[in-house]
């Protein structure tokens, strides 16, 4: 087998296991595409237009339950700032790459993405590459299939058992897997106290209030444990 | 079309927070309390969702004991399993009993 070849295998058997947790998600993204009222077509089109799971169910949980468009992107938006830092650390590795790479590769730079890529980073740049588009093609291409599978299944889901409610639960995993230092936690539950005490402002501008506070407390919890 | 406008928005907001450093700035570095910062983006963004989710349309924020059984329940799931799977299951499994049952 060419060393090729073998890259491109290793990239697939090491995206596929990392997708597994991302099925759920990609799935109620599909449902809540539906039971949002947005056109299928369109809803489903944020599965490669963003391609990243929590801006996709927060843009269109938002826009379903009549948020204001500019706060629902507004949060769409936050909710993926962190890719910045992926940006940062990733950067030295692209600029040993081409320039076609270097715009496709961070149209793939998912969480799962850049976990296994980071593991890569000293890779001869051309083994870097092949291993990065082998397991991104897979991510992509699971993400695509799976979000439409949703919006296939979604109509027969009966609204009685209000699978939206999933989105939810799927935050809060993300929440409770990512608390890995107590700041964290405050920001939390500062985030969401303060979006409940804001409940009442329009156009659930509270969800940006509560966030912006959140972001500032967990800083400061950071500061004073340092 | 505003639905569409908003997902190419957030797409292309997607793309750069992605793509910024590798594009243009691999040279630059990001300053350390912007760094700090953005650890906390995450979580207090998705506390905030949350709650968020669950505003109905008068402003109150319709949570009951089907939901907050669920989030306990499916809060220690995610903790004891790391996995989202079972946590999904869990918290979905117990916001339904619980609610046939109330």
């Amino acid at each position: 087998m060419s060393p090729d070849r073998s890259i491109i295998k290793q990239g697939i058997a090491d995206a596929l296991p990392l997708f597994v947790p991302a099925i759920p998600f990609a799935f109620v993204i599909g449902v809540v595409i539906v039971e949002s009222g947005i056109s299928p077509v369109v809803g489903w089109s944020s599965s490669w237009i963003i391609f990243g799971g929590a801006a996709q169910l927060t843009l269109i949980s938002l826009l379903g339950s009549g948020a204001a468009v500019a706060a629902a992107i507004t949060a769409g938006l936050v909710v993926n700032a962190r890719h910045l830092m992926y940006s940062a650390a990733m950067a030295p590795v692209f600029q040993h790459q081409p320039r076609w790479m270097r715009w496709v590769g961070p149209y793939l730079l998912i969480d799962q993405q850049f976990a296994l890529a980071m593991l890569r980073a000293d890779d001869d740049p051309k083994a870097f590459r092949t291993y990065y588009l082998s397991s991104g093609l897979v991510f992509w291409t699971l993400w695509q299939i799976i979000t439409a599978v949703g919006i296939v299944l979604g109509p027969i889901v009966p609204q009685s058992w209000r699978l939206e409610f999933a989105v939810s639960i799927l935050f809060l995993g993300l929440i409770v897997m990512g608390i890995d230092k107590y700041p964290k936690l405050v920001a939390a539950l500062v985030g969401a106290g303060v979006t409940y005490l804001s409940a009442g402002l329009p156009n659930r501008a509270g969800l940006l209030v509560g966030a912006f506070v959140g972001i500032l407390v967990g800083t400061i919890a950071e500061r004073l444990r340092e | 079309m505003t639905d569409f406008f908003a997902i190419i928005a957030v797409g292309i907001g997607t793309y750069l927070s992605r793509g910024v450093f590798i594009l243009a700035l691999a040279n630059k570095k990001i300053p350390d309390p912007v760094l700090i910062a953005l650890q906390f983006v995450a979580p207090a963004v998705l506390g905030a969702l949350i709650v968020a989710l669950l505003i109905d349309s008068d402003g109150n924020v319709a949570i009951g004991v089907g939901e907050v059984s669920a989030f306990v329940v499916g809060g220690a799931v995610a903790y004891r399993t790391r996995n989202h799977i079972l946590t999904l299951i869990a918290g979905m499994g117990v916001f339904w009993v619980v609610r046939a049952l109330t």
